[in-house]
């Protein structure tokens, strides 16, 4: 029963997806910078819809005014950035609509960006996008979730404190 | 306490690639550095509040670097936004 206890034990909490996909492991983006978890642990989404949501309750850290990248800093302090494409900042925010802006307070699911996927890599990128834990020392545990089909919201990470 | 200042190049500014990189950079040493830029100052360990700064090209950043292996650690900073930024 131990491991249920652990399993389930409190302080744990969840990353939604930012965006529905294909869950893939983060060793999948060839960018070392998030293959080789340089910035954190966490996982990677082949979004298949260009909204990209508010993965936990929390607040806007940072938006890059290219509109390629957001960073949300959850209510219980997890710091995720989502990095929308590898090299996209090169895009100079074409096909990239901001919805949000810094300081801002979102719930789970919240709209954050829109990306135009087709025309990103009609224009040569890879669209993989990573999400990662930025805060991965606060954590005992960063825990992927495996490889599948995942809608807005579904749990991407497990963290343990 | 060891401080340099440094005007970014990198056309995108301190994006996220190069933001992780100094991030790992900075937590290889014992040495608390301190990266300010427009009044804003950020913990060089922290990777969402270096890309809260916004540093884009052109911009200077003023590293500041304290601890027992300061020296060692501001020359090889300096050298990482030589190359890097």
């Amino acid at each position: 029963m131990k491991i249920f206890q652990n399993l389930f034990s409190k302080g744990d909490a969840a990353v939604g997806a930012p965006v529905a996909g294909s869950l893939v492991s983060i060793k999948e983006v060839s960018d070392p910078t998030f293959g080789e978890e340089i910035i954190g642990k966490g996982v990677a989404i082949i979004p298949t819809s260009n909204q990209i949501c508010a993965p936990i309750d929390g607040k806007v850290a940072t938006v890059f005014p290219t509109g390629h990248a957001v960073a949300v800093v959850g209510s219980d302090g997890t710091e995720i950035l989502i990095h929308v494409g590898l090299d996209t900042v090169n895009l100079n925010g074409e096909h990239f609509t901001i919805h949000v802006e810094a300081d801002q307070e979102v719930k789970k699911g919240d709209l954050l960006l829109e990306a135009d996927l087709e025309q990103i890599k009609a224009a040569g990128y890879d669209i993989i996008t990573p999400v990662v834990i930025c805060n991965t020392d606060d954590f005992a545990e960063i825990l992927p979730e495996s490889p599948k089909t995942v809608s807005p919201g579904d749990d991407i990470i497990k963290l343990r404190k | 306490m060891k401080k340099f200042q440094y005007v970014i190049q990198d056309p995108v500014g301190l994006h996220a690639r190069p933001a992780g990189l100094l991030v790992k950079q900075a937590a290889g040493y014992k040495s608390k550095v301190t990266i300010t830029c427009g009044g804003k100052s950020a913990d060089a360990r922290k990777l969402i509040m270096i890309m809260s700064l916004g540093v884009k090209q052109g911009m200077e950043v003023t590293c500041e670097i304290e601890g027992e292996d300061e020296d060692t650690a501001a020359e090889a900073l300096q050298k990482f936004f030589k190359e890097n930024l």
